[in-house]
């Protein structure tokens, strides 16, 4: 298995690519960032280990790297999103070079604490070893382990009445700041202009109040209902501390158990909003 | 300046005092990510060692969102509605770093025009500050002007001394007032009686000077600098709405019922790319690096141009809550760098 410096380096090189998305260490030594590298003399500020958080796909949509080819460091989470971008036709196979990295497990976050456990995402992970590459490096192990909060709260959600569903939800969207970073660092809101943008008409009221925060937060969802491939940077990202992933894990448990769906796993699967089949469960129709 | 001692029960008494005469006292939440308004002074929580909370104590002087009034539209005419006067609050436990941000930010809403509902608030405001014994890397208040133990922005500032108790240093008049009304509260501290802890308190290494930075910054408008940023910044505002001083605002009118509705004020962010489109369709900061280049001007050259302060308290939050990890106490330094 090459190592990803001189990967990056041959690509770059070999112009099989005109940028590579990759990670780099911050300011703080046990955090990293993104770093965007075009020149092959750059490559050596790359680093991948268990603090490579962010889910570089969210950098293929934008307006600045279309038409281009660009060489991507992705985790197992990260490829699914790529994968999800490709058969929604936003980007092109041709056009990533994926430098899948085989992961054990990324940490919770940056945090002293979350920093020495597992991230959530990473404890029930079938993509180990990306299940789409163009070439494979290898992430050390810190050993890292953790507890499935989220899936024992679903489970409580599960059992509520819709009212105290609805007062759970409630108190959670009303610490929404509208900074709108799930949005931003979510590899699937690609739209060009978001309807949480548009003002003439105004759809979603732009005020954090409790109106315009549920309409915010329940759109956000539903846009990505069967099609959020669960790397959780919205989540991660949110400064108020919303526990976005229960909604997003809990869609995607609905896609998995009435439609036998799992997004970002398969280039040759249609989307599960975009096709029917004669055999998908009729029951809600009363 | 007069100093007092206090224990850790009086002040609480006090606080109880503030709750009863029906005022609004606000302090860091339990798991320290935001202040909070208390219901019982037992709430308090007053740690120097605390990490700044995850968004800025802003919002109660500038909140997020706010009615500037309510309107009904008649069959000629139309009805405005006043917002009700805000009610007395007290912030207890804030940081140097926040304490200072609302005399910052009282420039900007008393320029050309007077910020009634900004003004309103901050008249309506006391400020019990603490000082800070937490450092990490994002943190550099001691570079723009403001240390650990700076009482700036404060009415009454607290220094916790290893027995419990506090020196609180009486700042303003408004702070004075509150000692004189509660007197058999404080005991009288001997000169001097906080230096040892103030003295023993390092805060975060000095890591630019603020006047070489703006030197650059007023020659190099254009500038690659801001690139590698453009490259990553995913635009979102998390930045600005964390921030003790950022105070851009949208006004926008929401209908609630047919010719019933209200005129709202709420949070703005210059990284996103609607800040600056134009009903045209053009967009002057057309790209992430010309808005992220902005970010920076405006705290570290325009706003001085303009009322001879940063427009930064070195607290860190933007950059400890980006996702993508820009550090722009680190970008900052090195401008300085250039120069």
């Amino acid at each position: 298995m090459a190592d990803l410096i001189s990967i990056v380096k041959g690509i770059l090189e070999s112009k099989k690519v005109d940028v590579v998305v990759g990670y780099t260490r911050a300011t703080s030594p046990n955090r990293t960032r993104p770093i965007v590298i075009r020149n092959a003399s750059e490559a050596d500020a790359l680093v991948i280990d268990s603090s490579c958080l962010n889910n570089l796909a969210t950098y293929l949509t934008r307006k600045e790297n279309k038409g281009g080819k660009v060489g991507i460091v992705a985790k197992g989470c990260d490829v699914k999103a790529i994968v999800q971008l490709i058969v929604e036709n936003q980007i092109k196979r041709e056009n990533v070079y994926i430098i899948g990295v085989k992961c054990n497990g990324v940490k919770k976050g940056f945090e002293v604490e979350d920093s020495k456990v597992l991230s959530e995402k990473c404890l029930n992970c079938n993509v180990k070893t990306p299940h789409l590459y163009d070439e494979l490096v290898e992430m050390g192990s810190d050993n890292l382990s953790g507890k499935d909060e989220k899936a024992e709260l679903i489970a409580k959600l599960e059992a509520m009445s819709p009212q105290e569903r609805f007062a759970f939800w409630e108190k959670e969207f009303e610490k929404c700041i509208r900074c709108y970073a799930c949005r931003q660092a979510c590899p699937l809101c690609y739209c060009e202009r978001c309807i949480a943008d548009k003002s003439m008409p105004r759809w979603v009221e732009t005020s954090a109040t409790k109106r315009g925060n549920f309409a915010w937060n329940i759109i956000r969802a539903f846009h990505l209902s069967g099609r959020c491939i669960g790397c959780n940077e919205c989540e991660r990202v949110c400064p108020a501390g919303i526990p976005l992933s229960l909604l997003n894990r809990k869609m995607a448990m609905v896609a998995k158990s009435e439609f036998g769906y799992e997004s970002g796993m398969s280039l040759d699967a249609p989307t599960l909003i975009g096709t029917y089949d004669v055999k998908d469960k009729e029951d809600f129709i009363k | 300046m007069e100093e007092y001692l206090i224990s850790f029960d009086n002040l609480k008494k006090i606080v109880d005092g503030f709750i009863k005469e029906g005022s609004d006292v606000i302090s860091i939440s339990k798991n320290g990510d935001r202040f909070v308004r208390l219901e019982k002074s037992d709430d308090i929580i007053l740690n120097p060692e605390q990490r700044p909370s995850d968004i800025s104590a802003k919002e109660f002087l500038f909140p997020r969102t706010e009615p500037i009034f309510f309107y009904c539209k008649q069959k000629e005419s139309v009805e405005i509605i006043d917002k009700e006067p805000q009610k007395r609050q007290v912030l207890v436990g804030l940081k140097p770093c926040d304490a200072a941000s609302l005399g910052i930010m009282h420039r900007v809403f008393n320029w050309d025009y007077r910020d009634e509902f900004f003004n309103r608030r901050y008249d309506n405001t006391l400020i019990i500050g603490l000082a800070c014994k937490y450092v990490d890397d994002y943190c550099f208040c001691t570079s723009v002007n403001i240390s650990p133990t700076s009482t700036r922005g404060s009415d009454l500032f607290l220094i916790p001394l290893s027995d419990g108790r506090f020196v609180v240093q009486v700042v303003t008049d408004k702070g004075k007032e509150i000692v004189s009304r509660n007197s058999q509260m404080f005991e009288k501290a001997d000169p001097d009686s906080g230096k040892a802890v103030i003295d023993s308190i390092k805060g975060p290494q000095k890591k630019f000077d603020s006047k070489k930075v703006k030197e650059w910054l007023d020659k190099n408008f254009e500038t690659d600098l801001f690139n590698p940023i453009g490259d990553i910044c995913l635009g979102c505002g998390q930045c600005a709405f964390v921030c003790p001083t950022c105070h851009c605002f949208d006004i926008v009118d929401e209908d609630y019922r047919y010719g019933e509705g209200r005129r709202m004020k709420n949070w703005d962010s210059c990284q996103f790319y609607l800040f600056t489109l134009h009903a045209s369709g053009h967009n002057p900061r057309d790209t992430q690096a010309k808005r992220y280049r902005q970010r920076v001007n405006h705290k570290f050259k325009y706003y001085i141009d303009r009322f001879g302060e940063i427009l930064c308290t070195g607290c860190g939050r933007c950059s400890r809550g980006c996702p993508v990890a820009i550090d722009i106490g680190g970008i900052v330094t090195r401008i300085e760098n250039l120069t």
